[in-house]
């Protein structure tokens, strides 16, 4: 099958069917959704772009298992140019749509797979890998988004997965059979889980013994039985109800995050990638971890450049674009972006080539990008909001602009610069809005914190990856310490000079 | 591998073979440009602080006729002009070189053409007047 056009994808994910709840209620039209659909959106946007001759550089590779030019979404890499290109592509899709595009998750998941499966093969005389291998070709020939699926909810976190009170709360097997397995539990936020065509599942944490039954990755249709989806909320969604864009900010693009649930889904032997071998978990995670940590310094480098740009435009529109301190507060953005744009592709450039062929990203490095993201947006919407002014949350809504009486008097007070008409104010005053603290904040905030694991868990792999005994040796050599001191010396006059 | 090290005609030799290779459009400019087919390698466009797609349709002309979405052949292309288009000065279309060197091959990096500063708006009819030159 060729590449997917935008249009075939939408189709596609409306032809599933699939089981998304939302409100109570059962939603059977969740293309059509109103707060559903901004997310669709985004991703239809990783189809549309590889379709353009000026963006196929970075949205289209070469598949090593075909020679077919793919979706670089589906490409495991083979390359640190690959690595680099794949960090370009998503600063790219996150400056055309604004907000968290979704498809990045699953790309993460082929490539830790890939790396793991081989090795767990190679120390068990497993078959994970070429099932996995199959199983990404048919991703790639078919142009499918795959959700990478990690985060169980994890019940008590001072407990092993065995020995929760409820096992439910991470992702098991419930029952062995000869064709396959079926598995219980559940994956919580997970991004654009509703716009993908199937489901990669891996473990959530290191596991050891007596975790067998939660050391599993598989993969299924989103639409397999048993499995549904409670859709997230996000600040301010309801606002895509009320029929208007202006509020919304972004109308076209937004983000996604639902529960995931599996209620008992039957898992085909050729579709499962890892079972009961606890020792692969850790690898796995870690590997996933890592590439998808190196992926926050494209894609928020991306909407951070919307930021930047919005802000900028605020700051004209209200005429203060040549204070110095306004230009000053742009520059400090502009310079934290481009530090989480330098992260990401310094892990990529130092990337290396694992036995299983696949390029992965340095550990570290991806670890110090993801770190640095968990703070950075932070700050920039913090100026953002300074530079935008407190009109940005206390503007009335679109209602009270349509309005025949009302409107002209919010129109005559909420001009800016007299040549700036107050719509184009508002749009960039709501657009900053729904990037600090509305719809959009879910991806560029808490997303930047939480996402790909929170700040601890970068701490520690930095912490295990410090090579701080190299250092130490460093510091000692310089300073001489351990070398014999000859104190006799300073007790003649002048022998410290002649020294 | 990173593209760095890549001279600028093994860029545009690679084909659509290549690992992600730039992207690469043959265009029927010969009208305008009095020569063979022009073709134009794109960067992926991460950054760019250039409207490469405006770039390129003044290029080929109002008909528009130039995007034929056909990627260029392997080894040696069609062996007319190529204008290699970046968005930023990273050069990525062009294998990090601002200039190229062989003749017929124009490399645009951002607001330069051929290393030399040139304003977005002056960019198209640089490359048009060195086409013909």
């Amino acid at each position: 099958m060729p590449l997917r056009t935008r249009e075939e994808f939408i189709r596609s994910i409306a032809e599933l069917d699939l089981k998304v709840y939302m409100f109570g209620d059962r939603i059977e039209d969740y293309v059509d959704h109103p707060i559903i659909r901004p997310s669709l959106e985004c991703i239809a946007m990783t189809y549309e772009l590889a379709q353009q001759p000026e963006y196929q550089d970075l949205m289209l590779a070469t598949s090593h298992l075909t020679g077919k030019k793919i979706n670089r979404f589906t490409h495991i890499h083979q390359s640190t140019d690959d690595l680099i290109k794949k960090v370009k592509m998503l600063r790219l899709l996150g400056q055309k749509t604004g907000s968290c595009f979704q498809r990045c998750v699953g790309m993460d998941a082929l490539n830790a797979l890939w790396s793991v499966t081989y090795e767990c093969d190679q120390a068990r005389g497993t078959d994970y890998h070429q099932r996995f291998r199959t199983y990404v070709q048919y991703l790639q020939d078919n142009d499918l988004v795959a959700d990478g699926a990690m985060t169980d909810p994890k019940g008590d976190r001072s407990l092993p997965p065995h020995q929760q009170p409820d096992p439910d709360v991470y992702v098991h097997v419930v029952e062995r059979r000869e064709d396959g397995i079926v598995v219980r539990g559940a994956k919580a936020h997970q991004t654009g889980a509703c716009n993908s065509h199937e489901v990669v599942v891996m473990p959530t944490i290191a596991m050891r013994e007596g975790d067998e039954d939660f050391a599993v990755s598989f993969a299924c249709p989103a639409n397999a039985e048993g499995v549904y989806y409670i859709y997230g909320r996000q600040s301010c969604d309801t606002r895509k109800l009320e029929g208007n864009d202006l509020d919304i900010g972004n109308a076209r693009f937004g983000g996604q995050e639902a529960l995931m649930v599996f209620d008992d889904v039957f898992i085909p032997w050729d579709h499962v990638f890892l079972c009961g071998e606890v020792e692969f978990a850790s690898p796995l995670v870690e590997r996933f971890a890592g590439f998808h940590r190196s992926s926050y310094g494209g894609c928020k480098v991306g909407v951070g450049d919307v930021l930047i740009g919005a802000a900028s435009l605020a700051a004209e529109m209200n005429g203060v674009q040549k204070a110095s301190h306004i230009k000053d507060k742009i520059v400090e953005m502009t310079h934290l972006n481009e530090t989480m744009f330098a992260c990401g592709i310094a892990c990529s450039a130092e990337g290396v080539r694992m036995p299983a062929g696949n390029y992965q990203i340095d550990l570290l490095l991806a670890n110090i990008t993801k770190q640095n993201v968990t703070r950075f947006p932070y700050e920039i919407a913090r100026l953002a909001e300074d530079i935008a002014g407190g009109l940005m949350v206390t503007m009335p809504s679109a209602q009270d602009l349509a309005d025949e009486k009302i409107g002209p008097i919010v129109e005559k007070y909420l001009v800016g610069q007299c040549d700036t008409p107050t719509i184009d104010r508002m749009r960039v005053l709501r657009l900053i809005e729904n990037l600090t603290l509305g719809t959009a904040a879910v991806g560029y905030r808490t997303e930047s914190m939480h996402g790909a694991g929170s700040p601890q868990a970068q701490r520690i792999m930095i912490a295990r990856q410090s090579n701080l005994d190299h250092k130490k040796e460093l510091a000692k050599a310089l300073a001489g310490v351990g070398k014999p001191w000859d104190k006799e010396k300073l007790k003649t006059p002048g022998a410290a000079a002649r020294a | 591998m990173t593209a760095g090290g890549a001279d600028a005609t093994a860029v545009a030799a690679r084909g659509p073979a290549h690992a992600g290779g730039p992207t690469v459009c043959d265009s029927a400019t010969a009208a305008r440009t009095g020569a063979a087919a022009l073709r134009i390698v794109y960067c992926g466009g991460c950054n760019p602080q250039i409207d490469r797609a405006a770039i390129a349709a003044e290029l080929v002309g109002p008909a528009g006729n130039a995007h034929t979405d056909e990627r260029a052949g392997a080894a040696g292309g069609t062996g007319g002009p190529v204008v290699y288009l970046s968005g930023c000065a990273r050069a990525c279309a062009s294998g990090q070189r601002l200039t190229s060197g062989a003749p017929g091959e124009i490399v645009v990096a951002g607001e330069a053409v051929d290393g030399r500063p040139t304003p977005a708006g002056d960019i198209a009819a640089t490359i048009l007047k060195k086409l013909k030159e």
